[in-house]
């Protein structure tokens, strides 16, 4: 099995009511790569993924695999492999016939796809369950078999749409490991659409995080959570303080902010200008509770939580200036009493400063 | 408490209502006396069902039954059966090409082709056999059996429609992309992950169809032409002036057994499904 690249150029997907689900789209995966589709519910990673398997017909622009365009091309005349959310195991067949349908779609003989399929079912540790149906498995076992299913017909690409959100958070972590050491023992692309943050951080090279049909940024999971290059990337992945302000100096790489809660110091990733109106991005891991003394960005606040959960704390601030809430993250040493006013503070290469736009919607927002 | 015993006595009125009737033809059917009857008990008898294969001199002995014409009744049920053994296929293909195109074809069409495909179960009966007749008459073929089944496929394959359209829309779409996706044909998709699924679905439409079909009078009646079948046959002997020979007693029990059988079957086949 190897994997080849694939090329999304210029594609565009709007669906015959109107809508536009993605909006002209360029992006290269490469080859042998585990790349993410991060997004919200909604932001039209599904489609790409449907455009790439072709259940779905571009609008405009191409989908290209190993540099050849797949045009027109039926799902079951291109290279890739797509594993459902609900997984769509044949409930009718046995786990071994699931595995061995791709071949007997090509004509193998009976005796050399089963075969095959017992093999592929030896990968994914699932040698001894061959004769059941799948609706004797349990939920990692199927997921199992869907992947098995999937890598029988040796694909250059492999299309994961979601498929660990049915699992519990336990197996959820363990189907991670399996996914990247499969992905990694086999060689095939991946593509792996998800909303979860910590799937997508954990398991793949590459991230491409969408919203509303637009890729805001592709890197690595670091550069991602380290130096998002929009207000949405930097609120969607991890949690983050936003504060907004304008631009007062530029100097070097750093600018200069006048903020409600006072003025700042801070990494200009993207090169604003004087006089910009911007959002000041602050990690709560990267914000102090009672900084260093030569700390330059610090100003006071008030404590109003502290909310213990095992490895870290979180600490929920209130700016004393007026009163925006802030997150604060430190690893727990042990119980360390902090009530009432403090100053908080923050080091420049700590805090990024991004045009204002379009912001993640919060937790309380979601739920509303 | 009052309005439980209401309900109560409802429900009992109710399925004396429906049963009375049956209990007494079925009695009537072992009563030696003819035109059937339960108040004038005559002695239990079984030669209304022995009708059928008794020998001919005993047949031609017994005052009721010699004015009988077995032969051509056995013709007409042998009719009905030719005509139930091309509606069912027929009727099944169409009911499963309409099932498919209604719940996998997305057109906005789809809620009037529901009803253009199913209004021949909701039009009169009679209206569908005289213009079956009417139409092939005109094509230059006369009523008879192929009239009848083209008359009566236009109805019968609603019923299967319905039944398929209910078990795919239970079939998850992705089952068939997932086919698709793994390379096989629209057709090898089809023969093995939706056709299988619907193989309960299809015999449960294929007894219905049939029973549809036997018991077709109306339509038949306009479409058959010279030729007879068991339903028009028995409708011919029940109107009988002097009353109808309780042979037909004897034909429906039998009829009702059979149902209750196909009932059963059909139950406890979608219970040992169910728990699949």
């Amino acid at each position: 099995m190897q994997g080849n690249e694939v090329t999304l150029d210029g594609l565009t997907v709007t669906y015959p009511n109107g809508f536009t689900a993605v909006h002209p789209t360029d992006l290269t995966i490469r080859a042998g790569e585990f790349f993410s589709i991060l997004g919200p519910s909604g932001c039209g990673k599904t489609t790409i993924l449907r455009t790439v398997s072709g259940f779905v017909q571009p609008s405009a622009g191409k989908v290209l695999i190993g540099g050849q365009d797949m045009g027109s091309k039926a799902p079951n005349a291109r290279p890739t492999a797509l594993i459902f959310q609900n997984l769509a195991l044949f409930p009718l067949m046995s786990v071994r016939e699931n595995v061995a349908f791709g071949l007997e779609a090509r004509g193998v003989g009976k005796r050399e796809r089963l075969n095959r399929a017992d093999e592929l079912l030896d990968l994914v540790a699932l040698g001894d369950q061959g004769s059941k149906k799948p609706g004797e498995l349990s939920g990692g076992q199927r997921q199992r078999v869907a992947i098995a299913r999937a890598l029988a017909v040796e694909p250059a690409v492999l299309l994961l749409d979601e498929p660990l959100s049915a699992l519990d958070l336990k197996l959820r972590q363990h189907m991670r490991e399996e996914l990247r050491s499969i992905q990694k023992k086999t060689g095939v692309t991946f593509l792996y659409i998800t909303h979860d943050q910590s799937e997508a951080l954990t398991m793949s090279d590459r991230v491409a995080v969408m919203n509303e049909g637009r890729i805001e940024q592709v890197g690595t999971g670091d550069e991602i959570y380290s130096n998002p290059k929009t207000a949405f990337a930097a609120t969607f992945v991890g949690e983050v303080n936003a504060i907004p302000g304008t631009i007062r100096a530029v100097d070097g790489g750093l600018v200069q902010i006048e903020t409600a809660l006072g003025s700042f110091s801070a990494e200009n990733p993207q090169a604003m200008g004087v006089g910009e109106a911007c959002l000041l991005f602050i990690r709560p891991e990267r914000l102090q509770i009672t900084p260093d003394p030569h700390c330059v960005n610090r100003f006071p606040a008030r404590l109003q939580r502290r909310d213990m959960e095992g490895a870290f704390v979180t600490y929920h601030l209130q700016a004393m200036a007026n009163g925006q809430p802030l997150l604060a993250q430190r690893v727990n040493t042990g119980p360390q009493p902090i009530a009432g006013e403090t100053t908080v503070g923050f080091e420049p290469s700590a805090a990024s400063v991004l045009p204002v736009g379009k912001l993640a919607k919060t937790g309380r927002e979601q739920a509303a | 408490m009052t309005s439980q015993r209401l309900l109560t006595a409802y429900t009992w009125a109710f399925l004396v209502f429906m049963f009375a009737p049956l209990v007494l033809m079925i009695l009537a059917s072992f009563n030696d006396t003819s035109p059937p009857s339960v108040t004038d008990w005559q002695g239990f008898t079984t030669k209304w069902y022995e009708f059928f294969w008794m020998p001919v001199e005993q047949l031609r002995a017994d005052p009721v039954l010699r004015a009988l014409d077995r032969d051509r009744f056995l013709m007409c049920f042998g009719n009905s059966l030719s005509v139930a053994g091309m509606v069912v296929p027929l009727s099944l293909a169409l009911g499963l090409a309409g099932a498919v195109m209604l719940t996998r074809w997305q057109s906005r069409f789809n809620s009037v082709l529901w009803w253009v495909l199913l209004s021949p179960m909701l039009a009169p009966g009679i209206v569908l056999g005289l213009s079956t007749l009417v139409f092939w008459g005109r094509v230059g073929v006369p009523g008879g059996l192929f009239t009848i089944v083209m008359a009566q496929v236009t109805f019968v394959a609603g019923y299967p429609m319905l039944i398929l359209m209910a078990r795919l829309q239970r079939q998850p779409i992705e089952m068939e992309e997932a086919a698709l996706d793994l390379g096989a044909s629209p057709w090898r998709t089809f023969r093995r992950i939706t056709l299988p699924f619907l193989a309960p679905a299809l015999f449960s439409s294929g007894v219905i169809a049939f029973l549809a079909s036997m018991e077709n009078y109306n339509t038949t009646m306009f479409a058959k032409g010279s030729a007879c079948t068991f339903a028009t046959e028995i409708g011919a002997m029940a109107r009988n002036p002097n009353g109808h020979p309780p042979v037909i007693n004897a034909v429906g029990t039998v009829i009702i057994l059979l149902t209750v059988a196909f009932a059963l079957g059909h139950a406890l086949l979608q219970r040992k499904e169910r728990a699949l």
